[in-house]
């Protein structure tokens, strides 16, 4: 039997002290994963400077004699033949063997042109080819590259040289 | 119970232990929060991607002590010469790779593990850098084992091949030089290679690249078949003129020309086949002096062939030189081969 009631109020202020840090700890473990987002940013830049890499080198040619890059040429000439053409090449550029991490990667391709029949500032994305199809949840970068073309493009009836923004999309597997 | 003093004292007990014990907790959490922070592998990554960026985009610069020399540093063979590494062909040609560059850049007799932290990573650490050559399955390679965790970059480059000249010596027979003297001629004129191609990626660049001569099918230009063929003087000539193995055997630079894939020494046997290499750094020095290259003349290349008997032979005096210039007839032209630069810091 307890005649006095004034230990009760020690151990509620234990409680309670208790209680504010653990909140305290719990918000300050929440804030810290601002942080750790920074090695996400440097696999995204290995495999965006990868991308850019590998449309850089389809957009060489070989040979000074050589009147089209193999890019060039896939884009004017966008039939089944050359966008396998297209997947082939990149996926030999990208997952070309070294010492280094695999690279299991998959990519979508595809081009943009601004439209001048219309005279807008509006562009239509054209498709090239996907290794695979994007569902929505893989964690994509970007490659860009722009392409002289001479080819109809985007509504165009003339053929001419023309700028397009090849775009390919990749990720990891 | 009527006095109640050390009930209390139980229950600030129970309190405090409470208290501490999340203390503890709350304290042991901290090394946790710290990791998030932790920033190596960030930082190897981030000097993986500087060092591929410098030998890929980047041309290397000489050392300023040397900067009255105008030429790359890829022709020295003093590691205090270079300040900066870079295999790029030119600072306009990115992820373009010069093959003298990638070559002396490897040559690790010349450079040192140091050498290459002090003037590509600019850092100490440490590190591998690998070179593989795609088309021709060429794997190099310089610094240590990589272990389980490093800093890690990948760039896909060209590397520009040599050209090369394959002649063949039936069109170049004077049946009128029935004599024991012969003489080939070839101009490379530098003038005009500069100016008909401006894309170094392309160009052929005497002073830069390296340049390869062939000359095959003699014996069907001799009328004489018993005729023993020496190559016995080759003289560069340019303002400046080199006699190589010559009377006066004066040789500027050793090993700058390569007969049949090998230092030898003249004269020279032939047979059939000769194949002449020409270091950038032959030019280097015939162009010593010539700080602008718009005021580079043309190169005269005269091979001499002596025999021990009256013959027909290879033979060009009374016709123009051979050119070397961007005819795919007369001239394999560079071209340009897949390979990958990996960089790996730790």
């Amino acid at each position: 039997m307890v005649i006095g009631d004034g230990g009760q109020l020690y151990t509620i202020e234990g409680f309670a002290a208790a209680l504010i840090m653990i909140i305290t700890a719990f918000l300050v473990v929440n804030a810290t994963s601002v942080y750790t987002a920074g090695d996400t940013h440097i696999n995204d830049m290995q495999l965006e400077a990868l991308g850019s890499d590998a449309l850089k080198m389809m957009d060489v040619a070989s040979n000074r004699t050589d009147e089209k890059t193999p890019l060039q040429d896939i884009i004017e000439n966008l039939d089944t033949a050359n966008r396998t053409k297209f997947q082939t090449m990149f996926l030999n550029y990208t997952n070309a063997s070294g010492s280094g991490p695999r690279h299991d990667i998959q990519f979508n391709a595809s081009y943009t042109c601004r439209n001048v029949t219309v005279n807008i500032n509006s562009t239509a994305p054209f498709a090239i080819i996907h290794s695979r199809n994007l569902t929505g949840s893989e964690h994509t970068v970007r490659a860009t590259k722009w392409v002289i073309v001479d080819k109809a493009v985007c509504d165009s009836n003339v053929k001419q040289n023309r700028a397009v923004l090849v775009e390919v999309l990749l990720w990891r597997d | 119970m009527t006095n109640d003093s050390a009930v209390l004292s139980i229950d600030f007990l129970a309190g405090f232990t409470i208290f501490i014990i999340a203390f503890v907790w709350v304290i042991s959490l901290i090394p946790g929060l710290l990791i998030g922070l932790q920033a190596h592998t960030i930082d190897y990554d981030a000097v993986a991607y500087r060092t591929g960026v410098i030998l890929v985009e980047d041309p290397g610069e000489i050392a300023i002590i040397e900067q009255n020399i105008p030429v790359p540093w890829e022709s020295f063979t003093n590691n205090n010469s270079v300040a900066r590494f870079g295999l790029a062909v030119s600072k306009d040609t990115p992820n373009i790779l010069s093959e003298e560059k990638v070559n002396q850049f490897f040559c690790t007799t010349v450079f040192y593990p140091i050498d290459y932290k002090n003037k590509t990573i600019f850092g100490n650490y440490h590190f591998n850098i690998s070179f593989h050559d795609a088309d021709r399955n060429v794997d190099r390679s310089i610094g240590d084992v990589l272990p389980e965790g490093y800093g890690y970059i990948r760039r896909l480059v060209k590397i520009k091949g040599a050209s090369n000249a394959t002649i063949n010596a039936i069109n170049y027979k004077n049946n009128d030089q029935n004599v024991t003297s012969h003489t080939f001629s070839i101009l490379i004129n530098t003038p005009r290679l500069y100016t008909d191609v401006t894309d170094p990626s392309y160009q052929i660049d005497p002073v830069k690249d390296q340049i390869m001569i062939n000359i095959t099918n003699l014996t069907s230009t001799k009328s004489n078949l018993t005729a023993n063929v020496n190559l016995t003087n080759i003289s560069v000539m340019s303002g400046n003129q080199y006699d190589f193995y010559g009377d006066d055997g004066f040789i500027p630079y050793p090993s700058s020309i390569t007969l049949d894939f090998q230092n030898s020494s003249l004269p020279h046997n032939v047979t059939e086949d000769i194949s002449i290499k020409f270091s950038p750094k032959l030019f280097q020095g015939l162009y010593y002096g010539i700080y602008d290259p718009a005021l580079y003349q043309p190169i005269f290349v005269n091979l001499t062939f002596d025999l021990d008997g009256n013959s027909t032979f290879l033979n060009n005096t009374w016709s123009s030189p051979f050119d070397y210039n961007y005819d795919p007839a007369n001239v394999t032209q560079p071209q340009l081969r897949d390979a990958v630069v990996e960089v790996a810091i730790w």
